[in-house]
């Protein structure tokens, strides 16, 4: 199945209840498979299919069915990605969860279509104004896209925040095999949802707070949540059980490549591994940091100017060489191999 | 006298807008066309920003803040998804016609059954008073000191004339909120037609959202405090120059919910 095929099938899968997205290369395709899964009917709880006028509307949809508690979500890419920022800080404080699928083109400003990890700092670092934090996870398979999306939901929910995959044009084109068992579509608890207060009590999805004390209180639950939220980082490691000559730091599109690498190494008796970040944030720094004391060397290949790298610092203190690989070019195997020395 | 509580706000919450504003009174009115209507337990406020927002705080139905100008996204989406709610936001001017004007015309256009409420006081009330897209020439305001509007601003923007291009609007109306300063030989009384008009037109508005239709009014209000004027004057100044400018009306009643 092609990416974006899979993408769609997965979330309509997983029980979504409404996309809203406006058109975006190379996202595009998810949102128009999406089109002829609504289109089908097959879906009974896939009720609303919506093209918006822009970014900004699909944000504030998205906003909208969250906060009534509904299962939605849009595809959308770096220009996009900038225009829904307010948005999604609303939606931070407001605790109001939807998935972000950002298939990351190569920027900034228009750029190209090419696959990029660009998107990375203002994902991980704060995607809106105050503070804003998202789950961010990174697939490096077909596969792996569709049960992050599955995925994406569920710790929407239960965290009741925005989260996001970043995923590339690779990932989205690309035809793969996949695995997928059917089961029930998610139901989120959604108690305190604002759709009417009905013979309950009254719900407020708020962000406002004009005093000082009631803005600092509210924020530090949320730092709490974000604490608790770090228990679901997920990650992968290759080669992992013994000392390495060099450890390969890469995710999504660009760890696969690396993972090659690794085995050629491997083929030629060189010790190397590769730790494969699945979420982005909450990011995996404990196990990186016990994988790296067992490593000579690390070394992160991405497909921007490095920051990975700069997260990784900041997460544990580790100073890895970095690869990277800018303007819509994928990895070369052969520089990937030499950066073992 | 008694006075009847009613269940649509908090019990004795305390008005905070601006004494002579009539941003409380609207959203008074709102409160009850939702309860002669029935439908509190279904309604869903949408607040915009401006000194709307304030409304959290007082009234008793289901609440999402929007953020600026984006109340109408939010709204068409609950009402897609939640189809017996009953949605609604009161934006202001700036809200509505400037930053949000994308918004407001596209749900106007696609016509899904909610409800906007307009305050407009030809301003930005909640920001300090800078110009609007609806100021007019000679309102003078923060950011045109000289009361003029820099020409190539040009004229004051008509939300209703907008509007009535799209046929997805199914009650448009616009009227004066502000009662008219009535001078007797020794006293000022003010003019109670201007209540009943509003509140006619608000319940009218949820009306034809329950008929399935999108709805809009207009309300010529007052912003004493930002055009610097005694609550008085700035009553005499909405029916003297506003309503001359914005001329009050029914532009359209699809469903025929006024008669
Ligand atoms: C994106 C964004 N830009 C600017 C503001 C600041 N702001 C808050 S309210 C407002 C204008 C309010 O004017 P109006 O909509 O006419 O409502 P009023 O307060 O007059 O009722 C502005 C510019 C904001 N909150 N968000
Ligand atoms: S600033 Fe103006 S619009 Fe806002 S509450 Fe005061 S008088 Fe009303």
């Amino acid at each position: 199945m092609q990416g974006a095929e899979a993408i769609a099938f997965a979330a309509a899968e997983s029980g979504l209840e409404a996309y809203f997205g406006y058109p975006i290369t190379p996202s595009s395709e998810i949102m128009e498979n999406l089109a002829a899964i609504y289109e089908k009917g097959k879906y009974g709880n896939f009720r609303v299919f919506f093209q918006t006028s822009s970014e900004i509307e699909s944000i504030n949809m998205l906003f909208g069915a969250g906060a009534s508690g509904h299962i939605a979500m849009t595809a959308t890419s770096g220009p996009g990605l900038s225009l829904m920022a307010e948005g999604i800080s609303y939606s931070f404080l407001s605790q109001v969860p939807f998935l972000i699928i950002d298939v990351n083109r190569g920027g900034p400003g228009l750029g190209n279509v090419e696959p990029e990890q660009s998107d990375l700092s203002f994902v991980y670092w704060s995607l809106g104004h105050g503070g804003t934090r998202v789950i961010a996870m990174s697939p490096f398979t077909v596969s792996e896209a569709m049960t992050l999306v599955k995925k994406g939901f569920e710790l929407a929910f239960k965290y009741r925040m925005p989260a996001v995959m970043l995923t590339d044009g690779v990932i989205v084109h690309m035809y793969e095999n996949i695995s997928w068992k059917t089961s029930e579509p998610l139901r989120p608890e959604v108690s305190w949802s604002a759709r009417g207060r009905g013979n309950g009590p009254r719900h407020e999805i708020n962000s406002i707070y004009l005093e000082p004390k009631d803005l600092r209180a509210v924020k530090g639950d949320l730092l709490k949540k974000l604490e608790a939220l770090k228990k679901e980082a997920a990650y992968e490691c290759y080669y992992c059980d013994g000392p390495l000559d060099a450890l390969y730091i890469s995710y999504g599109i660009s760890a696969r490549i690396a993972l090659d690498a690794v085995r050629d190494l491997r083929r030629s008796g060189i010790r190397a591994g590769l730790f494969r970040p699945i979420t982005i944030y909450p990011f995996a720094g404990e196990a990186l940091a016990n994988v790296a004391k067992m490593a000579k060397k690390l070394v992160t290949v991405e497909m921007n100017e490095g920051q990975m790298a700069k997260i990784i610092k900041a997460e544990t203190g580790l100073e890895p060489e970095g690869l990277g690989y800018l303007g819509g070019e994928v990895p070369r195997l052969e520089e990937v191999m030499e950066a073992w020395r | 006298m008694e006075v009847k509580q009613l269940s649509t706000f908090f019990p004795n919450a305390a008005n905070t807008y601006c004494p002579g504003c009539e941003h409380g009174l609207l959203l008074k009115f709102i409160g009850m066309a939702l309860e002669e209507l029935g439908v509190v337990d279904r309604a869903v406020m949408v607040g915009s920003v401006g000194c709307s927002t304030l409304a959290y705080k007082f009234i008793n139905v289901d609440y999402v803040q929007a953020p600026h100008g984006r109340a109408p996204s939010i709204m068409q989406a609950i009402k897609l998804l939640e189809p017996e709610s009953v949605v609604f936001a009161i934006q202001g001017d700036g809200d509505a016609l400037s930053i949000g004007l994308q918004e407001l015309i596209n749900a106007a256009n696609r016509g899904i059954p909610v409800t906007v409420f307009l305050y407009n006081n030809m301003v930005f009330g909640m920001t300090g008073g800078q110009m609007a897209p609806t100021t007019p020439n000679g309102l003078k305001t923060t950011t045109t000191p000289g009361g003029i509007r820099y020409k190539y601003l040009g004229p004051p923007l008509d939300a209703c004339k907008i509007l009535s291009g799209f046929d997805g609007v199914k009650y448009l109306k616009r009227v004066i909120i502000t009662p008219r300063p009535i001078y007797t030989k020794d006293r000022l009384m003010y003019s109670s037609k201007e209540a009943i008009e509003s509140y006619r037109a608000v319940l009218n508005a949820l009306k034809t959202q329950l008929n399935g239709g999108f709805s809009f009014v207009e309300f010529l209000g007052t912003c004493n405090v930002n055009w610097k004027m005694t609550i008085e004057e700035s009553k005499k100044y909405v029916h003297e120059v506003t309503a001359k400018m914005f001329r009050p009306g029914l532009c359209r009643d699809e469903f025929g919910v006024e008669k």
